[in-house]
């Protein structure tokens, strides 16, 4: 089994069962998981290039998810401009906001990048609450509008599903081409020993400033685009759950392996569904599944393979 | 000979203790020098220094007649100047060659956009770079190992997986902390041939390390610390007679009061 073989076809099917989902089911409620799963699977990818590669523990990533979804919706229903314009918009206000509050902190400890990152979603959700000019407060701003192109509406969940699945599909080769190449190899070597790289020549500093806004751009357009798909924003969008959910998929997976995080982006969205024959236990299931997962597979799927990987290369080597 | 390493009035002291004072010395082109001394004289503290991993509160540190002082790691590095790690560093989940990629310094000339975008002049580079790691890795004989991960090397792999790492970098000095503490009996010689062939290669070396044979064995020169003192320097064979450095060591001469600072 060739990976060099194998791996496209993966992905070539893979792509192909994505792209027929809306012609398989017409189920607003499918389709509205799947919606929900691929801008998911998108900002879970985000995170674990912060995490899994520069091994930076970012709680940002909620506030950027948060900042995202209200810039779009501002740029739609304040000024008046189109839902592509949104998301741009949204991308472009966390990169500036990604670099202002990156090189401020990129050079701290981890634990003190925890706590202002933390600190930085939770007064994203103050301000989503209390500038009530702007964000309408508590209310939130209901009636996005279904975005349209060329006078084409994505108005059904059918039509919005394509839309996700691009973002999505883009997002994700963009970061998989970052993570196979130098940049991937050096962020990589960061987060196993700063020192070493350093002593090396090479400054880590801007290699996880980078991370840190790519990272941001890419979760605040997939905020922006989830926002469209709710058609409505209000600081319910900032809550944790989002947080949760990414972080979910990144441990599950094995922070710093990119197929592994896009395996268990799927799993995590299908399998509370999944469950819900059994709707009084469902949750109770779910909660089983992940504290078993963490206590056979501390690393994740991905570094539970790795270890196996390495005990029987040195049972060979012996 | 001129020197490629000149350390003048170097001190650092931590918390009020003085872990290095007002040390000099030199490290010739072309030379492999010994840095020894009793644990806690400072050896550390200064390699630290050199390195740009402390800061230093007086002194000069000029390599190539290019001052370095206070540089930062990653500059002093670019300069010319790698060091090692006495608990060997490498990075554990990478097999040999991509941990040597990480070290590769002609890559630098290169922008993100090629490195993304896998651009003609990045893949030339690129091949040129795993071509180069294949060599050194064979240079210091972990070929077998090439494709496992670097965590299942034995302790003294890694310090030579380490060593080949440092010289992917193009370095004019390798400063080595105890590359063979630690290290089986059986394969110091291996790491004394592979530093006297890339010292052959025009690589000067310094190297701190407890093994006096080792030291005996590899080095032009010696330098001795004490008490965060530089105490004297010689061929092996002078220190070795000198008796302030058997007093330094064992303390057999006149009593003297040992307060060692710990260096470390």
């Amino acid at each position: 089994m060739s990976r060099s073989r194998t791996l496209p076809a993966a992905v070539a099917a893979a792509i192909a069962i994505l792209l027929g989902i809306p012609l398989l089911t017409h189920s607003n409620y499918v389709l509205g998981i799947a919606i929900s799963g691929l801008i998911f699977l998108a900002a879970a990818a985000a995170l674990n290039l912060v995490y899994g590669y520069a091994g930076l523990l970012s709680f940002a990533q909620l506030g950027f998810w948060g900042v995202g979804g209200y810039c779009s919706a501002l740029a739609v229903m304040d000024f008046g401009r189109s839902f592509w314009e949104g998301v741009l918009f949204a991308g472009a206000v966390n990169l500036v906001l990604a670099v202002a509050i990156g090189v401020a902190i990129i050079r701290t400890t981890r634990h003190a990048f925890v706590v202002v990152t933390l600190t930085f979603a939770l007064l994203a959700n103050l301000i989503a609450r209390d500038w009530v000019d702007v964000t309408r407060g508590p209310l939130g701003i209901p009636g996005l509008p279904a975005p349209s192109l060329f006078g084409f509406a994505f108005n059904s969940s059918e039509r919005f599903y394509y839309v996700a699945l691009i973002f999505t599909l883009a997002a994700l080769a963009f970061l998989y081409c970052l993570k196979t190449s130098r940049i991937g190899l050096v962020l990589k070597a960061i987060k196993q020993n700063e020192q070493l790289v350093e002593s090396q020549g090479i400054s880590a500093a801007p290699y996880k400033l980078a991370a840190f806004v790519i990272a941001a751009v890419i979760t605040g357009m997939a905020g922006a685009i989830y926002a469209f798909h709710l058609k409505v924003i209000d600081p319910s969008f900032l809550d944790f759950y989002y947080m949760q959910t990414f972080l979910i998929i990144v441990i599950i997976a094995g922070a710093g392996s990119f197929w592994a995080v896009v395996l268990a982006g799927t799993v995590m969205v299908v399998l509370p569904e999944a469950l819900r024959f059994s709707d009084e236990l469902r949750m109770v299931i779910y909660g089983v599944i992940l504290v078993a997962a963490m206590m056979f597979m501390p690393r994740g799927i991905a570094g539970w393979m790795e270890d196996r990987r390495i005990a029987m290369l040195r049972k060979a080597l012996r | 000979m001129s020197a490629i390493l000149r350390v003048s009035g170097l001190s650092k002291a931590f918390r009020g203790v003085h872990a290095v004072q007002d040390a000099s010395f030199d490290v010739e082109l072309g030379s492999i020098t010994g840095l020894i001394g009793p644990n806690g004289s400072g050896k550390s503290t200064a390699i630290d220094c050199v390195s740009g991993f402390q800061r230093l509160d007086a002194g000069r540190i000029v390599l190539n007649g290019e001052t370095i002082t206070n540089l930062s790691p990653a500059t002093v590095a670019r300069a010319g100047l790698v060091r090692t790690f006495q608990n060997v560093r490498v990075y554990d989940s990478y097999n040999l060659v991509d941990n040597l990629l990480v070290a590769e310094a002609p890559f630098r000339g290169l922008s993100w956009y090629d490195a993304l975008m896998r651009t003609r002049a990045f893949r030339d580079t690129r091949s040129a770079a795993e071509d180069r790691a294949r060599r050194l890795i064979d240079h210091v004989g972990l070929t077998p190992l090439i494709d496992a991960p670097a965590t299942v090397l034995s302790y003294g792999q890694k310090k030579l997986l380490a060593f080949a790492a440092a010289m992917m970098t193009h370095p004019k000095l390798i400063v080595l902390d105890e590359p063979v503490a630690g290290v089986n009996p059986n394969r110091i010689n291996d790491v004394a041939a592979t530093l006297r062939k890339a010292n052959e290669g025009g690589v000067s070396l310094l190297i701190v390390e407890h093994n006096v044979e080792f030291i005996n064995d590899l080095c032009d020169k010696v330098i001795v610390f004490d008490q965060g003192r530089k105490l004297t320097e010689g061929t092996p064979a002078e220190v070795h007679s000198d008796p302030r450095v058997l007093d330094a060591y064992l303390g057999i001469a006149p009593v003297q009061q040992h307060a060692q600072p710990e260096a470390t």
